[in-house]
């Protein structure tokens, strides 16, 4: 493995896994490919901080989740975005991109 | 919302976590075969993808405890699988929950019980609206030979403050008075108050029926009306509505119910049942001489106590100008209601808050070492735990959590033992602390218990908790290798006991100095021989008794009546009779002696007495003679004096033919010639040491407060034999009169010393469990030690060792503990018995002889402790003792 999987900055997997549904509803294996996927492999995550960010989710009722059949024809639960979640992604992304900018600027000063 | 979802998925997978678990068990079941899937996609063999998916398989377990454990109902269920288990384990040693629970309840339940007297009386807001608001308002005199700064105002500086002051939205005044109640069946006498009109407005109370005094009503001659509380409403009236308007016969006069008050109200005694207005004629509102009423006020919102303080002070000085002969030096003092209700037992309460609280320390170092004990019985237990990979904040934390449960158990029983003490209590406290009739277990009480049951807990669960978490696993496997562990864990036991020896000598020395205290107050000469007489009280009230000479006929002829009675040798009547905290002063000026100054003139406190009043208590007359019948006011205006005036105000001299006179140089009052010189009397209480007095016969003394109440009967042999039949004696001169507060004098001076009964018999309760628990904590210390040494006590015998020698060897040690603990217990005490200075009469807070019999008490009671494990020691059988282990 040439590079090592990053740790993602605190507080933005949330945020990713929200993203990562609001594309499309979809199980917890299928959210984690997606952000491998997205990411280009920079971000892997480990199942149990995934299903924990999940069931803090869930609790915070941003996300809801509902057993169905996958493609292989197996139960798996899927979530989606609730309007709550919705609303919290559009936050987080607006605030993650001027914070972003801001660092951006603060690192390219010369 | 959130937060209201986040409670009830909570709970809801607390109550169903199988199901809950099963989800989660099968949601990661899907992820990992979508992985193995995944895996097989790409092309890896069968084997190395299944050891993949193995690899995720851990880490799926470990996903499944990080998920689960996030939760908080997982902490909520660790502690209900905590506290089963613990609940086990204590089923399991029922010796150990019993003794444990037991002490913790009497400890909790003292506690608990305590509180509750202290919240009712110390904390909790007094039942009138706003009542921090409400404030007391006195005269401080600083007079030469007489200062208090909490002096009852004259009626002519309450109208001048009222007037003048800036600072209250309301002030009003009070004089507490009884009532003959007349008309039906026997006559009863009833507490009550003569009132200012603003009586109930400052206070904000209205009538619950009817209505409570306009102003016109506060002036003399005026309609008599009256208002009356629920209580006296539903046992005399039956709780009928249509009592207002009714007449109500009060010393022979009608008064028409005008109010009924709101259940409990009361103010500003829990007794009081009528109030009737004051109704001051002019020349009284303006007098200075006579200071009798209770002011109280309310504060005007905004202002503080300082700044009404102030301005009462300018009113005050300003007063002095104008009135110097009355005022000069007189200041006005504020307190607090809430102070002046409960000032004066404040320092005593928290005294007891002290030792009790000193006690519940104890019973925590108690059940600190017996649970220490344990420790080494379930090191093994521990040990596996341990070794199995149970962290060790996990295993302090299962032990932390047994001690709660030992603490709640102690807890609810303590409750239990507090609520059937609370009873007792009440009586004990009735006559000696305010507000004693409101101890209750209310909720701030409960949360109390609860709350110092779990500190308690905490106390006493954290040092074996770490202790048994401590040590290593490898050694604690290891059989024979304990040592190490017990002795560290006896050496902590030896702490805790030299501790709770120490905290149980503070108690006993606290209780100690009571007792000897109370012994020198049942010794106190009080100057009369209280046995053999009865007194009661009579008061004629009424138009019958308006004059003084229909008074004095009253008086002589009921005397006649009691002296006919079989087995009365003499009886008389005084004002207030000795011992009930009741005192009138005033002030008056020798023959040929100018005052020092303006308002400087002399003080004393006077009663009024019939003639046989002195023979009646056996109060030796030093010199003169008594008070005759023949003493009226046609003849020579006489005087007694105490030795206390005589000493004081003609030092050298024969008091006897000089004269003096009341309230300086007021015509209305007579040179008085002193007759007679009597013994002093300890006239307020047992431990006021008796000061100058000046007696009045009453036949001379017209004056409205002339009217004697208390009566004394000297009896030959048991005066209760002669109570039943005395009530007849005065119904026979007069059929209204009510006889109340009938009780031999041993009894009147048994309640004179309520408070330091109390006080000496929660103390003494305190006391005997401390020393209880101290010896239980020494015997068990030195029981576990001797077990322990077991080995090394054969080893000894065989060697040649006395039986002898083994018995000291273990006693030398347990008392080695003992004087430890005694000697920080006396630093203790010498610093801390200060504090109990206002609780003790006629011994030091450092009494030399309490603190050598108490160190001498515990040291015996250690001894005993002692013994028996020193016994078990010399009967080790050397042989037994070395196949031991």
């Amino acid at each position: 493995m040439p590079d090592k999987p990053s740790d993602l900055v605190q507080g933005t997997l949330d945020m990713l896994i929200l993203k990562t549904l609001a594309l499309e509803p979809t199980h917890g294996y299928g959210i984690s490919v997606r952000i491998e996927q997205m990411s280009k492999g920079v971000f892997r995550l480990n199942a149990g901080s995934l299903f924990l960010a999940i069931q803090r989710l869930q609790r915070d009722g941003l996300i809801q989740g509902e057993w169905k059949p996958t493609e292989n024809n197996r139960q798996a639960k899927y979530y989606a975005l609730t309007a709550k979640g919705r609303k919290r992604l559009d936050n987080e992304t607006r605030e993650w991109g001027r914070q972003a900018a801001a660092i951006g600027r603060i690192l390219e000063a010369s | 919302m959130s937060l209201l979802r986040n409670m009830v998925t909570g709970l809801r997978s607390l109550f169903h976590r199988e199901q809950v678990n099963r989800e989660l068990a099968e949601e990661l079941g899907a992820y990992l075969e979508m992985v193995a899937e995944e895996k097989r996609k790409q092309g890896t063999t069968g084997e190395e993808a299944l050891r993949a998916v193995r690899l995720e398989r851990g880490s799926l377990e470990l996903a499944k405890e990080v998920v689960w454990s996030a939760r908080w109902e997982s902490f909520v269920e660790t502690c209900l699988q905590d506290l089963h288990y613990g609940a086990r384990i204590l089923r399991k040693s029922p010796g150990f929950a019993a003794v444990a629970v037991l002490t913790l309840a009497l400890g909790i339940g003292a506690n608990t019980a305590i509180f509750s007297v202290v919240y009712t009386v110390l904390l909790k807001a007094l039942p009138y609206p706003q009542a921090d608001r409400l404030v007391m308002v006195y005269e401080n005199l600083p007079l030469p030979n007489y200062q208090n700064n909490r002096n009852t105002p004259s009626p002519g500086n309450f109208s001048d403050w009222s007037a003048q002051n800036t600072v209250f939205e309301n002030m009003a005044a009070y004089s507490n008075r009884s009532f003959n109640v007349t008309g039906t069946g026997e006559p009863v006498r009833i507490e009550g108050e003569l009132v200012s009109a603003a009586f109930f407005p400052t206070l904000r109370v209205n009538a619950a029926l009817g209505r409570v005094f306009i102003p016109e009503e506060d002036r003399p001659g005026s309609s008599h009306v009256a208002v009356m509380s629920d209580g006296l409403w539903r046992s005399r009236f039956g709780a009928d509505p249509r009592v207002l308007g009714k007449k109500i016969f009060l010393d022979d006069q009608a008064y028409e119910i005008v109010g009924v008050l709101p259940p409990g109200f009361h103010f500003p005694d829990p007794d009081d049942q009528l109030w009737a207005p004051l109704g001051l004629t002019p020349e009284e509102r303006i007098s200075r001489r006579s200071h009798f009423l209770d002011v109280f006020a309310r504060l005007k919102p905004g202002v503080t106590l300082a700044q009404a303080q102030t301005q009462m002070n300018l009113v005050a000085r300003h007063l002095a100008e104008l009135y110097p002969d009355s005022n000069a030096g007189v200041a006005a003092e504020i307190v607090p209601l809430r102070e002046d209700i409960a000032g004066a037992v404040r320092p005593a309460l928290l005294v007891l808050v002290g030792a009790v609280a000193l006690v519940l320390l104890i019973v925590c170092a108690n059940i600190a070492n017996l649970l220490l004990a344990r420790a080494s019985a379930r090191f093994r237990e521990i040990a596996v735990r341990l070794a199995l990979g149970a962290g060790r904040a996990r295993v302090v934390r299962q032990l932390l959590t047994e001690s709660a449960l030992l603490a709640l158990l102690g807890c609810g029983l303590g409750v239990l033992l507090a609520h059937w003490s609370l009873g007792a209590l009440k009586v004990l406290a009735a006559s000696n602390l305010p507000r004693a009739e409101e101890f209750n277990l209310s909720g701030p009480v409960l949360l109390f218990s609860l709350a110092i049951s779990l500190a308690a807990g905490l106390v006493f669960g954290v040092s074996p908790a770490f202790e048994a978490a401590r040590g290593k696993v490898q050694d604690a496997l290891k059989s024979g290798s304990r040592e190490s562990a017990d002795a560290s864990r006896l050496r902590t036991r030896s702490l805790l006991v030299v501790l709770e020896t120490a905290l149980g000598f503070l108690v006993v020395i606290g209780a100690g100095l009571l007792v000897r205290s109370f012994l020198r107050l049942e010794q106190v000469r009080l100057g009369f021989q209280p046995e053999g007489l009865l007194t009661f009280r009579v008061i004629p009230r009424g138009d019958r008794y308006n004059e003084l000479t229909q008074r004095t006929i009253f008086y002589h002829q009921v005397i006649e009546k009691l002296r006919a009675l079989p087995g009365v040798q003499s009886a008389a009547a005084v004002r207030f009779i000795p011992l009930t905290l009741a005192t009138g002063r005033k002030d008056f000026m020798i023959e040929g002696r100018a005052p020092s100054g303006p308002g400087q003139l002399p003080l004393a406190a006077y009663d009024i007495v019939t003639p046989e009043y002195f023979h009646t208590m056996h109060v030796p007359l030093l010199e003169g003679r008594d008070f005759f019948w023949s003493d009226s006011p046609q003849t020579q205006p006489v005087a007694i004096i105490n030795e206390a005036m005589a000493k004081h105000y003609w030092p050298g001299e024969d008091p006897l033919g000089k004269r003096f006179h009341l309230y300086g140089r007021d015509d209305n009052f007579p040179w008085m010639t002193i007759i007679g010189v009597v013994a002093d009397v300890r006239e307020f209480s047992p431990t006021r040491e008796a000061e100058p007095i000046m007696y009045f016969p009453i036949a001379q003394f017209a004056y409205p407060d002339g009217i004697l109440r208390d009566w004394v009967v000297r009896t030959t042999g048991d005066p209760v034999r002669i109570a039943s039949s005395v009530p007849a004696a005065v119904w026979s001169v007069d059929k209204n009169l009510p006889v109340t507060r009938m009780r031999t004098m041993e009894e009147v001076r048994s309640i004179s010393l309520a408070s330091q009964r109390m006080n000496l018999l929660l103390f003494g309760l305190f006391a005997a469990l401390a020393l209880a628990l101290a010896t239980i904590g020494i015997y068990g210390v030195l029981a576990y030690s001797v077990a322990q040494r077991t080995r090394e006590i054969g080893i000894r015998l065989a060697l040649g060792a006395h039986r002898k020698d083994v018995l000291r060897l273990v006693i030398s040690q347990g008392m080695r503990l003992a004087s430890l603990g005694i000697l920080l217990g006396l630093f203790g005490a010498f610093a801390l018995t200060r504090l109990m200075s206002g609780m003790i009469y006629g011994v030091s807070s450092t009494d030399p002889v309490t603190f050598v019999a108490v160190a001498a008490l515990l040291g015996v009671v250690a001894i005993a402790a002692c013994y028996i494990p020193a016994r078990r020691a010399t009967r080790v059988d050397p042989m037994v003792a070395l196949r031991y282990e």
